[in-house]
């Protein structure tokens, strides 16, 4: 097939971050550009398939529910939300979302008005974790770099390369991508990077106790 | 509120025999095009048959609940819930209709690279209710209201004289007849056969 692709939404990738609800990364997987497009599940009830969160100054976003049932909050009303609800937030206004029900997918669509769609870093960082754990590192990497040649001011890319390569070993290419999210923000990326495991293969080397300080 | 059950929407039947639910109006986004859609009936239509050529949008359309079956470039595809057609290149053609009877489709575009900009055919759909119970004010209202974002659009200028001359406005009809035949001849040619048009076709100034 030329020109389009079928899909299902089930048979998406499911991308499990800690902390986070069941990515189906749907843009990602259509080469989707013009707007952002990803689902979210919630196997049993009470899964958060929405994370709590605003998007100040950023896109206004829809959320269908496709199977099963979920409990949105917005702002400070809940909404029952079955099957084939649409539920529609402005960026400021804070939302969250939990299945009511095994099985509930949410669909969520969000762009900007006004201007050019642009994926953001953190699609980069979950397609790039759902490479490494599916055992390839060398992928996510990958997806890691085109994130960052897309928005190279963005210090989250930076932080989460030099995570990805720190596990993968080299430690030159992680200290530079830590160096530059420390230059861009000190504060946050000192503090993340003191405990984080996924770069204890740079803790022996001198030059990473002189990066963070 | 700012949530509605697809079911709830607004259910506009068009003349192609697929009935819109204008999700995108009703919640007023700017952001993305996104419009539900149902049949009359199973084996009604549901998406109407259309290439993206004119927009350059790039598409997806879901299957949210029953089956459909798509045709995209010739080829046929029974979706069923949770099922999806991601048309990435405007100029296929590509069209559904429904297996069951309370099958829904959420279509879901916008143009790679530009801003998104609401579609001059969502006004005209909107205004067909009004244009079929006579409320001509209400429809060209519409229209208007659509004009001010793309003034030099040639189908809504020709569809809003349409209004105008059914609703008695004979000379804003002529005018803005005429400014369509000037953006794209072909609205003169369609105007001599359109009944819309039975009461200035001899008014002078009238395109020919």
């Amino acid at each position: 097939m030329s020109g389009y692709q079928i899909v299902t939404l089930a048979d998406l990738d499911r991308i499990e971050v800690p902390g986070s609800p069941v990515l189906r990364p749907l843009r990602h997987a259509l080469g989707v550009t013009a707007f952002g497009v990803n689902a979210y599940t919630g196997d049993e009830p009470g899964d958060v398939v929405i994370v709590g969160h605003s998007e100040p100054g950023g896109p206004e976003e829809l959320y269908a529910v496709v199977s099963g049932h979920a409990t949105f909050t917005i702002g400070e009303d809940t909404v029952d939300a079955p099957q084939g609800t649409l539920v529609h937030v402005p960026p400021d206004t804070f939302r969250a979302a939990s299945a009511a029900e095994p099985g509930t997918m949410v669909l969520a669509v969000g762009a900007k008005a006004g201007e050019v769609f642009a994926p953001t870093g953190w699609e980069d960082f979950y397609v790039a974790e759902g490479m490494r754990q599916r055992g390839d590192l060398k992928s996510g990497r990958a997806a890691l770099r085109d994130g960052i040649a897309r928005n190279p001011a963005a210090w989250q890319g930076h932080y989460n390369a030099a995570c990805f390569e720190a596990l993968a070993g080299d430690v030159d290419a992680a200290l530079v991508h830590l160096r530059r999210a420390l230059a861009l923000n000190p504060a946050e990326v000192g503090r993340l990077a003191g405990a984080d495991s996924d770069l204890e293969s740079l803790r022996a080397d001198r030059r990473f106790a002189e990066a963070i300080g | 509120m700012s949530a509605i059950h697809v079911d709830e929407l607004e259910a506009i039947e068009l003349d192609d025999g697929f009935v819109w639910r204008p999700v995108r109006r009703h919640f007023d986004i700017r952001a993305f095009g996104v419009n539900a859609y149902t049949a009359l009936g199973a084996g009604g239509q549901i998406v109407e048959e259309h290439t993206e050529g004119s927009l350059g949008h790039e598409e997806i359309y879901l299957v949210l609940r029953g089956r459909a079956l798509f045709t995209v470039d010739g080829h046929e595809h029974e979706l069923a819930a949770g099922q999806l057609v991601f048309v990435s290149d405007p100029e296929l053609k590509r069209g559904a209709v429904a297996l069951d009877a309370d099958t829904v489709v959420l279509a879901l575009g916008g143009k790679p690279g530009e801003a998104y900009a609401v579609s001059a055919w969502e006004p005209m759909f909107a205004a067909v209710p009004l244009a079929r119970a006579g409320r001509w004010d209400e429809a060209i209202a519409l229209h208007v209201e659509a004009l001010a974002d793309q003034p030099d659009h040639p189908s809504l200028l020709y569809n809003l004289a349409c209004m105008e001359a059914r609703g008695g406005r004979s000379l804003d009809a002529l005018l803005h007849l005429q400014r369509a035949a000037e953006l794209e001849p072909r609205w003169a040619e369609r105007a001599r056969a359109d009944e819309d048009f039975a009461s200035i076709r001899s008014e002078p100034g009238f395109p020919t």
